[in-house]
């Protein structure tokens, strides 16, 4: 009897600990902040009593190249140290990485992915290779450059993400950024952009 | 998965590069281009010597320049160094 319950804990104890894992993948290019972005994620849910880890993955680095980076939120300590192959999220900070980049590669089905377009979600899951996870929509150049006047989307992209996945509150997500910015003007432009995308994000 | 890579046999010698950069369109993800107004333009062909990847080219059977957006980045060079101001760097 005690050896079926070790048993049944080594089994299902290891299963809930995978399902409580959440990976992102953010796709963006060299000077856009997808690793900052991943790195702000990761601090927020640090301040909701999560375990993280946030690295990025460079090919050649310079400015426009194809960067990628990672977050994995677990609410138990995280043993993996792998890259993240299977994500539960997406987020391309870049439209016109669709042409280049697999973004939905390894995307499960129940899974989201937050693009940064003007199109409508339509036009834009006719742009994607593989026919998985919901398609979300945020004109997130556009609001960053009205609040910072630079087309850095790394915050825009990360509000949009907190409303889709509600893996972070955006309370949590202010100490983050002041944490990260330090500067009291450009916490405060950063958070408008953020608190914008959180609204104005939607799906098809 | 990510598809298959090649082997060491199958590429060049030395990984040399076997494609031209021309092949790869490089300025694809710009977010300001450069617009030109044609009646400030004096042809001082300046924003020719400045623009980093070579993509504004003169055309001597029009007597006239031509942005070519393939390669540009979208930088704003030109529109910085322009002496008539006729450059102006507009959202894709």
């Amino acid at each position: 009897m005690r050896l079926i319950i070790i048993i049944w804990e080594a089994l299902f104890g290891e299963l809930k600990a995978v399902e409580n894992l959440f990976e992102v993948r953010w796709h963006g290019r060299g000077g856009q902040g997808a690793w900052t972005a991943s790195e702000l994620l990761a601090r927020a849910a640090i301040y909701d009593g999560k375990h993280v880890q946030s690295f990025p993955e460079f090919g050649p680095e310079r400015m426009g190249a194809p960067v990628t980076a990672f977050t994995r939120i677990s609410t138990k300590p995280i043993r993996m140290h792998c890259s993240v192959y299977e994500p539960d999220a997406v987020a391309v900070l870049d439209a016109t990485l669709l042409k280049t980049v697999p973004v939905t590669e390894g995307l499960n089905k129940k899974g989201v992915i937050v693009i940064n377009s003007k199109e409508s979600p339509a036009d834009v899951r006719k742009m994607l290779k593989e026919d998985t996870g919901r398609v979300w929509v945020v004109p997130a150049t556009e609001i960053a450059i009205k609040f910072l006047g630079t087309p850095m989307t790394s915050t825009a992209m990360l509000g949009a993400l907190a409303r889709v996945t509600g893996i972070v509150g955006l309370e949590s997500i202010k100490k983050a950024v002041e944490e990260r910015f330090k500067r009291s003007d450009i916490v405060d432009k950063n958070f408008a952009v953020i608190k914008e995308t959180y609204e104005k994000v939607c799906s098809e | 998965m990510k598809p298959k890579e090649k082997s060491w046999k199958e590429i060049s010698i030395a990984a040399v590069c076997w494609k031209p950069s021309t092949e790869t369109l490089t300025g694809d993800w710009k977010t300001y281009m450069p617009v030109r107004d044609l009646e400030k333009c004096t042809r001082c062909l300046l924003c020719v010597l400045f623009c980093p990847d070579g993509a504004i080219h003169w055309k001597p059977e029009k007597g006239d320049i031509e942005f070519d957006y393939n390669f540009c980045k979208g930088c704003g060079i030109c529109a910085n160094e322009c002496p008539t101001k006729a450059i102006e760097m507009k959202l894709v």
